[in-house]
């Protein structure tokens, strides 16, 4: 008598839960997604909730490839990512039509700690900036800077950071990247919070995220990251800021998607150091 | 006889571990302060009662509580009648010594199992197999299961003082055990209920790893909407958040209020234990 | 007499079946993380799997032993934090305070027992991490040292409540012979009441080991994440990876569409689970022991 009555439990619970894989109700949106994109869309999401009443949820767990996921599997109408869509990701979510719109972009920097930038070196090329991932080089001084370690802190290859950095620095194609070894940081707060507490610190970061106090952008092949040499095109390192969607944007996902192509969603962009469509 | 020589010398274990002793309190206790001096100016009314902004820079934490209290008391209601039921079948309804045996080890391994792997079951199970997303009941149901072994012990242990005399009256009156559990065993036990209940929400109340997967984000949830697809804010997701991010000066006033807001909850969860738990153990020495 | 026998006793199904519900639950876990790690299994073998140096998702390459030595030196040096303060306490406690003060003092320590891993994992970021780096001269403060120190004051407590549980099972009647015989009270706890309370005492720093295997939050935000840093002694006071802060990260998001990678997280799930049912069940045992 004890088995069936548990049974039957268990499955009513699980019932009531059942539904297939599909955001319970249309009148929350849920975006998740990389920590890049997530400032000016969780700053739209702030207004949006105040000026129309939505329930809105934000998530960065996992970062960009995370938001590839939430959206591959149905756990979230929009994704965040700050890096273009791959045939790997198409290929692992066959089920779900992955359409990328994307709200603005930024420029990507290699970022290092105050003694490394007040030791001299102000910019490297893309074969040094290997080196160093491939930890060929391993003291500053070698590459014109002060007698420190090199602490190279990886962003996790899920982060869209990471797949932008590799896909520059290894011919146009992330999965180039030779297998490396460094400890490594997640979100952007985190990388920046590693570096500018560590000497001789260097991680992939987005240049928006950078203060020039405590953590600076190297220029890169002789461009430094400013934003005339982004918005020109001068700075070789840009991604996308991409919102996705399962399909053609519908509903609230569609409404929120036209505020931030719109001037005040835009606005948002500059005001987080990241550069709006042009 | 001792002699002098030995009544010298042989103070040295007292000086050693006294010694140990009082690091180990200062250790401890400096923790609890580093929080509280740090945190505590950032606590008040508004912090309290007001919602999150900009991503943690303002505002303030009233949802993060609502959460967690949300969290556990779920949690509480689904362990309780768990742990009770296992409880009264292992102590009234155990024929077999070795039966007993076996089930307070399966509550022992319960209790030290990494509390991640409870939050990767309910990520499996509930979050993606049952499609039930990231929700305040996953999250409960996970903190229910690691609440379990809490309970049950300080429940059986109590359970265990019940005077042997009492029973076997009640029997003699002709009670059928399930009369003997309702009308003798858990009244007289509830007071080991209680005091695991509350030491196993004050756990419960700080954990990050079985919610981090199951049930918290970290912004834009206020209260939840249903059984699936509703997310809560937690005090433990939050700080495990903004420690990531810690040398932001902007960030760090609310990190360490938030640190300190759930410190100070957990402790005075743990601490209303602290005077039955104190009676229970008196009734074990008498 | 009378005796009252309903056909279906309805206190004791429904007590039965959520002792049941538990149990399947324990089980339920085991079977899962197995099962749902056979995938890797096949691919790298099992010797392969937890021998493997190396972890590169995106090459498909998985191994664990990076992560097995970065668990066992973070549980390793947290007992030798733990255990000498701990033991020490305890002795102190239980065996030179009077009843009251030693409650009082149980009680303190059993309360700060209750700290929230984040809360240590927060002052590890912001203070110990600093402390290491800068007292020892490091490349970064992210280290194994760091998650093993900030261990060893997390299971603390844990260690200094078992072993004083341990002391005070020892029946009062070894101390009175003890001291019947003109010990001092040095010398009862050192040759009478201490090897009495040994298996006691080991099955309390075999627990505290084990909670050191288990906690995720903590080592998760100062242990640095490094993977495929072979392991010696330099490897210490570098950053590294055990098996919880790789299910701690980021990792367990974007494994779940892809059947191998998947596989490999619950690998690492079934080897903590594996560790930690060993631990707990080799604690009670000795526990048992008279």
């Amino acid at each position: 008598m004890k088995f069936p009555c548990a049974a039957i439990a268990g499955s009513l619970l699980l019932l009531a839960g059942c539904g297939g894989d599909r955001p319970a109700s249309t009148s929350t949106l849920k975006i998740t997604g990389s920590t890049t994109v997530n400032p000016p869309v969780a700053e739209a999401a702030d207004l949006l909730r105040e000026a129309r009443g939505w329930t809105i949820h934000v998530d960065t767990q996992g970062g960009s490839s995370g938001g590839v996921a939430a959206v591959g599997e149905g756990r979230a109408q929009l994704g965040m990512a700050s890096r273009p869509l791959t045939i790997k990701d198409a290929a692992k979510f066959p089920e779900a039509q992955l359409v990328t719109t994307t709200i603005g972009s930024d420029a990507l920097a290699i970022v290092v700690s105050k003694d490394v930038w007040d030791g001299g070196v102000k910019g490297l090329t893309k074969t040094q900036v290997r080196d160093i991932y491939e930890s060929k080089t391993t003291n500053w001084k070698e590459l014109g800077g002060p007698d420190q370690e090199i602490v190279f802190f990886n962003k996790e290859p899920g982060r869209g950071t990471w797949e932008v950095f590799a896909a520059w620095a290894y011919g146009g194609d992330a999965n180039a990247a030779p297998p490396v070894s460094h400890p490594e940081v997640g979100a952007n707060a985190e990388a920046r919070t590693k570096v500018a507490s560590t000497r001789g610190g260097v991680t992939q970061l987005s240049s928006a995220w950078t203060d020039g106090e405590t953590v600076f952008a190297l220029a890169v092949d002789g461009t430094s990251p400013t934003p005339e040499a982004i918005a020109s095109g001068a700075y070789p390192i840009s991604r996308p800021l991409n919102l996705l969607t399962d399909g053609e944007p519908a509903g609230m996902a569609a409404e929120f998607i036209e505020f931030m192509l719109g001037p005040e969603g835009q606005a948002l962009l500059p005001a987080h150091g990241y550069q709006p469509l042009p | 006889m001792i002699t002098p020589r030995k009544r010298a010398t042989s103070q040295w274990l007292f000086w050693i571990t006294g010694a140990c002793a009082l690091m180990a309190v200062l250790m401890l206790a400096g923790i609890l302060f580093s929080v509280a001096i740090r945190g505590l100016g950032t606590i008040d009314w508004a912090f309290l009662t007001e919602p999150m902004k900009r991503g943690g820079l303002e505002g303030g934490i009233v949802h993060h509580l609502g959460g967690t209290l949300i969290l556990v008391t779920t949690a509480l209601l689904i362990a309780l009648p768990l742990a009770a039921g296992f409880g009264i079948t292992q102590e009234l309804y155990c024929r077999r010594e070795s039966l007993k045996e076996a089930m307070g080890t399966a509550i022992y391994l319960l209790n030290g199992l990494p509390s991640i792997l409870f939050g990767i079951v309910g990520y499996l199970v509930l979050v993606k197999w049952a499609g039930w997303g990231k929700s305040w009941l996953a999250g409960g149901i996970v903190l229910a299961v690691m609440m379990l072994p809490t309970i049950t012990v300080a429940f059986v242990e109590r359970l265990r003082q019940v005077p042997r005399a009492q029973i076997q009256a009640a029997r003699g009156l002709g009670l059928s055990r399930s009369q003997l559990c309702w009308s003798i065993l858990l009244p007289q036990a509830s007071s080991g209920l209680i005091t695991g209940s509350l030491l196993g929400v004050a756990r419960a109340a700080g954990e990050t790893a079985p919610i981090l997967f199951t049930a918290a984000i970290f912004s834009g949830a206020t209260w939840p909407d249903g059984l699936r697809e509703s997310p809560v804010l937690s005090l433990p997701y939050h700080v495990f958040v903004l420690a990531q991010d810690a040398l932001d000066p902007e960030a760090q006033d609310r990190l360490w209020g938030t640190a300190a807001v759930l410190l100070g909850l957990v402790m005075f969860l743990s601490a209303l234990a602290l005077p039955l738990r104190l009676r229970i153990r008196r009734h074990e020495t008498s | 007499m009378i005796r009252t026998r309903p056909r279906l006793d309805l206190t004791r199904a429904t007590a039965g079946t959520l002792a049941l519900a538990v149990l399947a639950v324990l089980l339920g876990m085991g079977a899962l993380f197995f099962w749902q790690s056979v995938p890797v299994w096949k691919s790298e073998g099992i010797g392969g799997f937890l021998t493997g140096k190396q972890w590169f998702y995106r090459h498909e390459r998985y191994g664990l032993w990076t992560m097995l030595f970065g668990t066992g030196a973070v549980a390793l040096i947290a007992m030798l934090v733990a255990v000498p303060l701990g033991l020490g306490a305890a002795i102190f406690t239980s065996e030179f305070l009077s009843p009251k003060t030693r409650l009082v003092v149980k009680a303190l320590v059993e309360l700060l027992a209750g700290v929230p891993s984040v809360v240590y994992g927060l002052l590890g970021v912001l203070l110990l991490r600093n402390w290491i780096y800068e007292g020892l001269d490091l490349r970064t403060g992210d280290t194994l040292l760091t998650g093993g120190i900030l261990l060893g004051i997390m299971v603390l407590p844990t260690v200094m409540t078992l072993c004083d549980d341990a002391l005070q099972a020892v029946p009062a009647r070894f101390r009175r012979a003890a001291r019947g015989l003109g010990l001092t009270r040095q010398e009862t706890i050192l040759h009478a009441v201490l090897p009495q309370a040994r298996s006691a005492i080991l099955a309390s720093i075999l627990l505290g080991f084990g909670r050191a295997t288990g906690e995720t939050i903590a080592v998760f935000l100062v242990i640095g994440r490094q993977d495929n840093r072979s392991p010696d002694f330099s490897a210490l006071v570098s950053p590294g990876q055990t098996l919880t802060s790789k299910l701690g990260g980021s990792e367990l998001n974007i494994a779940y569409g892809d059947s191998l990678h998947w596989g490999a997280m619950m690998g690492v799930a079934s080897v903590l689970l594996l560790i930690s049912i060993l631990v707990t069940v080799g604690g009670r045992r000795l526990l048992r022991r008279p």
